[in-house]
Protein backbone atom coordinates (compact mmCIF):
# COMPACT_ATOMS: atom_id res chain seq x y z
CA UNK A 1 0.00 0.00 0.00
CA UNK A 2 3.09 2.27 0.90
CA UNK A 3 4.13 2.33 -2.69
CA UNK A 4 0.90 3.49 -3.78
CA UNK A 5 1.35 6.73 -1.92
CA UNK A 6 4.13 7.21 -2.75
CA UNK A 7 3.36 6.92 -6.95
CA UNK A 8 0.89 9.16 -5.90
CA UNK A 9 2.79 11.51 -4.50
CA UNK A 10 5.70 11.85 -6.58
CA UNK A 11 3.34 11.90 -9.78
CA UNK A 12 1.32 15.11 -7.73
CA UNK A 13 4.40 16.72 -6.96
CA UNK A 14 5.45 16.41 -10.84
CA UNK A 15 2.39 18.07 -11.55
CA UNK A 16 2.32 20.63 -8.83
CA UNK A 17 6.34 21.80 -10.02
CA UNK A 18 5.09 22.20 -13.53
CA UNK A 19 2.37 24.87 -12.60
CA UNK A 20 4.48 26.61 -10.64
CA UNK A 21 7.41 26.77 -12.95
CA UNK A 22 4.47 27.87 -15.86
CA UNK A 23 3.09 30.03 -13.20
CA UNK A 24 6.84 32.02 -12.45
CA UNK A 25 7.33 32.26 -16.30
CA UNK A 26 10.26 29.59 -16.13
CA UNK A 27 8.48 27.57 -18.51
CA UNK A 28 5.83 28.39 -21.78
CA UNK A 29 2.94 26.62 -22.40
CA UNK A 30 3.93 25.09 -25.14
CA UNK A 31 6.33 22.99 -23.46
CA UNK A 32 4.76 22.71 -20.15
CA UNK A 33 1.81 20.96 -21.74
CA UNK A 34 3.31 17.90 -22.74
CA UNK A 35 4.71 17.37 -18.78
CA UNK A 36 1.16 18.06 -17.48
CA UNK A 37 -0.15 15.12 -19.60
CA UNK A 38 2.16 12.68 -18.72
CA UNK A 39 2.28 13.66 -15.10
CA UNK A 40 -1.78 13.95 -15.31
CA UNK A 41 -1.99 10.55 -16.67
CA UNK A 42 0.76 9.29 -13.96
CA UNK A 43 -1.48 10.25 -11.00
CA UNK A 44 -4.81 9.16 -12.76
CA UNK A 45 -3.08 5.37 -13.05
CA UNK A 46 -1.71 5.89 -9.31
CA UNK A 47 -4.95 6.22 -8.09
CA UNK A 48 -6.68 3.55 -10.17
CA UNK A 49 -3.88 1.02 -10.43
CA UNK A 50 -6.19 -1.56 -11.43
CA UNK A 51 -6.68 -0.20 -14.94
CA UNK A 52 -2.53 -0.43 -14.62
CA UNK A 53 -2.77 -3.86 -14.11
CA UNK A 54 -5.07 -4.69 -16.52
CA UNK A 55 -3.93 -2.92 -19.46
CA UNK A 56 0.03 -4.35 -18.49
CA UNK A 57 -1.97 -7.87 -18.59
CA UNK A 58 -3.78 -6.83 -21.72
CA UNK A 59 -0.61 -6.44 -23.21
CA UNK A 60 0.79 -9.22 -22.43
CA UNK A 61 3.34 -8.21 -19.26
CA UNK A 62 4.32 -10.43 -17.35
CA UNK A 63 4.69 -8.00 -14.19
CA UNK A 64 3.27 -5.02 -14.40
CA UNK A 65 6.30 -3.03 -12.99
CA UNK A 66 7.65 -4.35 -16.28
CA UNK A 67 5.08 -2.21 -18.21
CA UNK A 68 5.52 0.89 -16.59
CA UNK A 69 9.72 0.48 -16.89
CA UNK A 70 8.47 0.13 -20.59
CA UNK A 71 6.58 2.76 -21.26
CA UNK A 72 8.97 5.36 -19.39
CA UNK A 73 11.86 4.36 -20.89
CA UNK A 74 9.69 4.91 -24.23
CA UNK A 75 8.01 8.01 -23.18
CA UNK A 76 12.16 9.10 -22.18
CA UNK A 77 13.63 8.03 -26.11
CA UNK A 78 10.84 10.04 -27.89
CA UNK A 79 11.06 12.97 -25.39
CA UNK A 80 14.48 13.15 -26.16
CA UNK A 81 14.49 12.67 -29.81
CA UNK A 82 11.81 15.67 -29.78
CA UNK A 83 14.14 17.74 -27.39
CA UNK A 84 17.14 17.10 -30.18
CA UNK A 85 15.12 18.34 -33.09
CA UNK A 86 14.74 21.33 -30.69
CA UNK A 87 18.10 21.76 -30.08
CA UNK A 88 18.90 21.79 -33.85
CA UNK A 89 16.37 24.37 -34.91
CA UNK A 90 17.95 26.71 -32.21
CA UNK A 91 21.05 26.13 -33.46
CA UNK A 92 19.88 26.36 -37.13
CA UNK A 93 18.58 29.52 -36.15
CA UNK A 94 21.26 30.89 -33.70
CA UNK A 95 23.79 30.26 -36.78
CA UNK A 96 21.34 32.59 -39.00
CA UNK A 97 21.44 35.08 -36.40
CA UNK A 98 24.77 35.54 -35.84
CA UNK A 99 25.52 35.81 -39.20
CA UNK A 100 23.02 38.57 -39.95
CA UNK A 101 24.60 40.40 -36.60
CA UNK A 102 28.20 40.09 -38.31
CA UNK A 103 26.48 41.31 -41.66
CA UNK A 104 24.83 44.32 -40.67
CA UNK A 105 27.50 45.26 -38.24
CA UNK A 106 30.00 45.61 -40.89
CA UNK A 107 27.52 47.15 -43.34
CA UNK A 108 27.23 49.78 -40.40
CA UNK A 109 30.58 50.25 -39.88
CA UNK A 110 30.89 51.15 -43.75
CA UNK A 111 28.21 53.14 -43.55
CA UNK A 112 29.50 55.15 -40.74
CA UNK A 113 33.19 55.34 -42.40
CA UNK A 114 30.92 56.83 -45.87
CA UNK A 115 28.84 59.71 -43.65
CA UNK B 1 37.62 38.06 -68.66
CA UNK B 2 34.76 40.21 -67.95
CA UNK B 3 35.58 43.33 -66.30
CA UNK B 4 32.00 43.96 -65.47
CA UNK B 5 31.36 40.97 -63.54
CA UNK B 6 31.76 41.53 -59.74
CA UNK B 7 33.43 38.55 -57.96
CA UNK B 8 33.96 38.58 -54.17
CA UNK B 9 36.64 36.53 -52.94
CA UNK B 10 35.22 34.60 -49.50
CA UNK B 11 38.32 33.54 -47.11
CA UNK B 12 37.16 32.47 -44.06
CA UNK B 13 39.44 32.73 -41.15
CA UNK B 14 39.74 30.97 -37.77
CA UNK B 15 42.53 32.43 -35.44
CA UNK B 16 44.89 33.12 -38.66
CA UNK B 17 47.04 35.82 -36.95
CA UNK B 18 50.11 35.97 -38.67
CA UNK B 19 48.59 34.32 -42.43
CA UNK B 20 45.74 36.15 -43.22
CA UNK B 21 47.58 40.06 -43.58
CA UNK B 22 49.64 38.28 -46.08
CA UNK B 23 46.42 36.01 -47.51
CA UNK B 24 44.59 39.16 -48.20
CA UNK B 25 47.50 41.51 -49.75
CA UNK B 26 48.12 38.29 -52.14
CA UNK B 27 44.85 38.17 -53.40
CA UNK B 28 44.64 41.68 -53.44
CA UNK B 29 48.22 41.92 -55.47
CA UNK B 30 47.30 38.47 -57.93
CA UNK B 31 44.07 39.36 -58.52
CA UNK B 32 43.02 43.08 -57.96
CA UNK B 33 39.63 43.38 -59.76
CA UNK B 34 38.46 40.46 -57.31
CA UNK B 35 36.25 42.29 -53.60
CA UNK B 36 38.19 40.88 -50.67
CA UNK B 37 36.01 39.15 -47.86
CA UNK B 38 37.33 38.10 -45.19
CA UNK B 39 34.99 35.98 -42.46
CA UNK B 40 36.72 36.19 -39.14
CA UNK B 41 35.03 32.91 -37.43
CA UNK B 42 34.67 34.10 -33.59
CA UNK B 43 39.19 34.13 -33.56
CA UNK B 44 40.52 34.94 -30.41
CA UNK B 45 43.68 36.65 -31.68
CA UNK B 46 43.73 39.44 -33.66
CA UNK B 47 42.95 38.41 -37.09
CA UNK B 48 40.26 40.67 -37.65
CA UNK B 49 42.51 43.70 -37.41
CA UNK B 50 45.49 42.07 -39.76
CA UNK B 51 43.00 41.18 -42.20
CA UNK B 52 41.55 44.66 -42.32
CA UNK B 53 45.16 46.30 -42.18
CA UNK B 54 45.59 44.44 -45.36
CA UNK B 55 43.06 46.09 -47.05
CA UNK B 56 39.96 43.31 -46.91
CA UNK B 57 36.35 43.65 -45.74
CA UNK B 58 36.16 42.11 -42.35
CA UNK B 59 32.70 40.35 -41.39
CA UNK B 60 32.92 39.07 -37.78
CA UNK B 61 30.89 36.58 -36.50
CA UNK B 62 29.91 36.86 -33.06
CA UNK B 63 31.46 33.31 -31.80
CA UNK B 64 32.74 30.55 -33.63
CA UNK B 65 30.09 29.46 -36.07
CA UNK B 66 32.97 26.27 -38.16
CA UNK B 67 33.90 26.42 -41.55
CA UNK B 68 30.61 25.98 -43.38
CA UNK B 69 28.42 28.63 -41.70
CA UNK B 70 31.36 30.95 -41.86
CA UNK B 71 31.54 30.50 -45.66
CA UNK B 72 27.64 30.59 -45.87
CA UNK B 73 27.93 34.28 -44.32
CA UNK B 74 29.71 35.03 -47.60
CA UNK B 75 27.80 33.89 -49.88
CA UNK B 76 25.10 35.98 -48.01
CA UNK B 77 26.84 39.06 -48.29
CA UNK B 78 28.18 38.33 -52.26
CA UNK B 79 24.03 37.68 -52.39
CA UNK B 80 22.88 41.03 -50.75
CA UNK B 81 25.31 43.08 -52.59
CA UNK B 82 25.33 41.57 -56.35
CA UNK B 83 28.12 39.56 -57.00
CA UNK B 84 28.14 37.68 -59.60
CA UNK B 85 30.97 34.65 -58.61
CA UNK B 86 32.74 34.15 -55.20
CA UNK B 87 35.84 32.46 -55.26
CA UNK B 88 36.23 30.54 -51.80
CA UNK B 89 40.22 31.02 -50.66
CA UNK B 90 41.65 29.69 -47.48
CA UNK B 91 42.64 32.38 -44.61
CA UNK B 92 45.66 29.78 -43.75
CA UNK B 93 47.63 31.24 -46.88
CA UNK B 94 47.39 27.54 -48.79
CA UNK B 95 45.83 28.40 -51.71
CA UNK B 96 47.87 30.25 -54.37
CA UNK B 97 45.75 33.64 -55.64
CA UNK B 98 46.99 33.37 -58.87
CA UNK B 99 45.08 30.65 -60.00
CA UNK B 100 42.04 32.96 -59.30
CA UNK B 101 41.45 34.50 -62.80
CA UNK B 102 41.59 30.86 -64.12
CA UNK B 103 38.97 29.65 -61.60
CA UNK B 104 36.69 31.89 -62.68
CA UNK B 105 36.98 31.42 -66.49
CA UNK B 106 35.02 28.52 -66.97
CA UNK B 107 31.86 30.54 -64.99
CA UNK B 108 32.67 33.57 -66.82
CA UNK B 109 32.14 31.63 -69.73
CA UNK B 110 28.68 30.45 -68.75
CA UNK B 111 30.42 26.75 -68.70
CA UNK B 112 29.99 25.81 -65.14
CA UNK B 113 27.97 26.35 -61.57
CA UNK B 114 30.89 25.69 -59.54
CA UNK B 115 35.03 25.33 -60.37
CA UNK B 116 36.96 23.14 -58.05
CA UNK B 117 40.76 23.48 -57.70
CA UNK B 118 42.13 20.07 -57.67
CA UNK B 119 46.03 19.38 -56.50
CA UNK B 120 45.59 16.11 -57.63
CA UNK B 121 45.57 17.22 -61.73
CA UNK B 122 48.92 18.06 -62.48
CA UNK B 123 50.05 16.48 -59.12
CA UNK B 124 52.22 19.79 -58.28
CA UNK B 125 52.86 21.71 -55.39
CA UNK B 126 51.53 20.44 -51.52
CA UNK B 127 49.98 16.88 -52.08
CA UNK B 128 48.81 16.31 -48.77
CA UNK B 129 49.35 13.04 -46.33
CA UNK B 130 48.97 9.87 -47.37
CA UNK B 131 46.40 8.87 -44.71
CA UNK B 132 44.89 11.89 -46.15
CA UNK B 133 44.90 10.82 -49.49
CA UNK B 134 43.75 7.88 -49.27
CA UNK B 135 40.20 9.07 -47.56
CA UNK B 136 40.06 12.14 -50.23
CA UNK B 137 40.33 8.95 -52.70
CA UNK B 138 37.86 7.24 -51.02
CA UNK B 139 35.49 10.51 -51.26
CA UNK B 140 36.33 10.60 -55.18
CA UNK B 141 34.77 7.56 -55.44
CA UNK B 142 31.94 7.60 -53.17
CA UNK B 143 30.77 10.75 -54.91
CA UNK B 144 31.21 9.38 -58.30
CA UNK B 145 28.63 6.16 -57.41
CA UNK B 146 26.14 8.48 -56.02
CA UNK B 147 26.08 11.66 -58.68
CA UNK B 148 28.41 10.37 -61.38
CA UNK B 149 30.61 13.20 -61.70
CA UNK B 150 34.39 12.53 -61.12
CA UNK B 151 35.85 15.28 -58.97
CA UNK B 152 39.70 14.33 -57.93
CA UNK B 153 40.21 16.68 -54.88
CA UNK B 154 36.55 16.71 -53.13
CA UNK B 155 37.83 18.37 -49.85
CA UNK B 156 39.41 21.52 -52.02
CA UNK B 157 38.33 24.70 -50.48
CA UNK B 158 39.45 26.38 -53.49
CA UNK B 159 36.69 27.28 -55.77
CA UNK B 160 34.39 29.46 -57.75
CA UNK B 161 30.58 29.93 -57.76
CA UNK B 162 28.49 31.17 -59.84
CA UNK B 163 25.41 33.63 -59.61
CA UNK B 164 23.27 30.91 -58.92
CA UNK B 165 25.09 28.67 -56.41
CA UNK B 166 25.77 31.60 -54.40
CA UNK B 167 21.81 32.09 -53.78
CA UNK B 168 21.41 28.74 -53.44
CA UNK B 169 24.33 28.08 -50.57
CA UNK B 170 22.90 31.83 -48.76
CA UNK B 171 19.84 29.74 -48.22
CA UNK B 172 21.10 26.23 -47.85
CA UNK B 173 24.64 25.28 -47.48
CA UNK B 174 25.99 22.54 -45.78
CA UNK B 175 27.44 22.91 -42.01
CA UNK B 176 29.34 19.14 -40.88
CA UNK B 177 31.99 19.05 -43.93
CA UNK B 178 31.04 21.56 -46.39
CA UNK B 179 33.65 20.63 -48.98
CA UNK B 180 32.41 17.21 -50.30
CA UNK B 181 28.60 17.59 -49.36
CA UNK B 182 28.25 21.10 -51.51
CA UNK B 183 29.62 19.05 -54.18
CA UNK B 184 26.29 16.91 -54.03
CA UNK B 185 23.96 19.09 -53.30
CA UNK B 186 25.30 20.97 -56.02
CA UNK B 187 24.58 18.21 -58.65
CA UNK B 188 21.05 17.26 -56.60
CA UNK B 189 20.42 20.94 -57.80
CA UNK B 190 21.90 20.03 -61.50
CA UNK B 191 24.58 22.54 -61.04
CA UNK B 192 27.39 21.77 -63.70
CA UNK B 193 31.16 21.36 -61.83
CA UNK B 194 34.48 21.28 -63.85
CA UNK B 195 37.67 20.92 -62.04
CA UNK B 196 41.09 22.24 -62.75
CA UNK B 197 44.42 22.20 -61.82
CA UNK B 198 45.46 24.82 -59.11
CA UNK B 199 48.88 24.32 -56.75
CA UNK B 200 48.72 24.10 -53.38
CA UNK B 201 51.04 24.81 -50.44
CA UNK B 202 51.68 22.72 -47.61
CA UNK B 203 49.91 23.52 -44.38
CA UNK B 204 51.02 21.20 -41.98
CA UNK B 205 53.26 17.97 -41.39
CA UNK B 206 54.22 14.92 -39.72
CA UNK B 207 51.98 11.92 -39.45
CA UNK B 208 50.94 9.63 -36.35
CA UNK B 209 48.88 6.91 -35.26
CA UNK B 210 46.21 8.57 -33.83
CA UNK B 211 45.99 10.46 -37.77
CA UNK B 212 45.64 7.46 -38.93
CA UNK B 213 42.57 6.81 -36.57
CA UNK B 214 41.35 10.32 -36.86
CA UNK B 215 41.67 10.58 -40.63
CA UNK B 216 39.08 6.74 -40.25
CA UNK B 217 36.66 8.16 -38.30
CA UNK B 218 36.85 11.86 -40.47
CA UNK B 219 36.00 9.28 -43.29
CA UNK B 220 32.79 7.60 -41.80
CA UNK B 221 31.21 10.83 -40.18
CA UNK B 222 31.66 12.64 -43.78
CA UNK B 223 30.44 9.16 -45.42
CA UNK B 224 26.87 9.49 -43.18
CA UNK B 225 27.16 13.06 -44.06
CA UNK B 226 26.79 12.56 -47.99
CA UNK B 227 24.37 9.91 -47.71
CA UNK B 228 22.12 12.06 -45.56
CA UNK B 229 21.58 14.42 -48.77
CA UNK B 230 21.33 11.27 -50.80
CA UNK B 231 18.03 10.50 -48.31
CA UNK B 232 17.04 14.80 -48.37
CA UNK B 233 14.64 16.10 -50.77
CA UNK B 234 17.71 18.26 -53.06
CA UNK B 235 17.07 21.53 -53.80
CA UNK B 236 16.80 23.23 -57.22
CA UNK B 237 19.06 26.09 -58.71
Amino acid sequence: MKIHLVSLLVSLLIFGLVIDLVRRHRLTFKYAIGWLLISAGAIFLAIFDQLLFALAHFLGFELPSNFIFFAVLSMFVFLSLLLTVFLCQQNERNDVMAQKIAILEFELKELKKKA
Amino acid sequence: MSDSLKVLAIVPAFNECGNIGRTVSEIHRLAPHVDVLVINDGSADDTAQEAAQAGGMVVSLPFNLGIGAAVQTGFKYAKAHGYDIAVQIDGDGQHDASFVGQLIAPIVEGRADMVVGSRFIQKAGFQSSFSRRIGINFFVHLINILTGVKISDPTSGFRAYGKKLIALFSEYYPHDFPEPEAIVVTRQAGGRIVELPVVMRAREAGNSSIKYLKTLYYMAKVTLAILVHMIRQGKSL
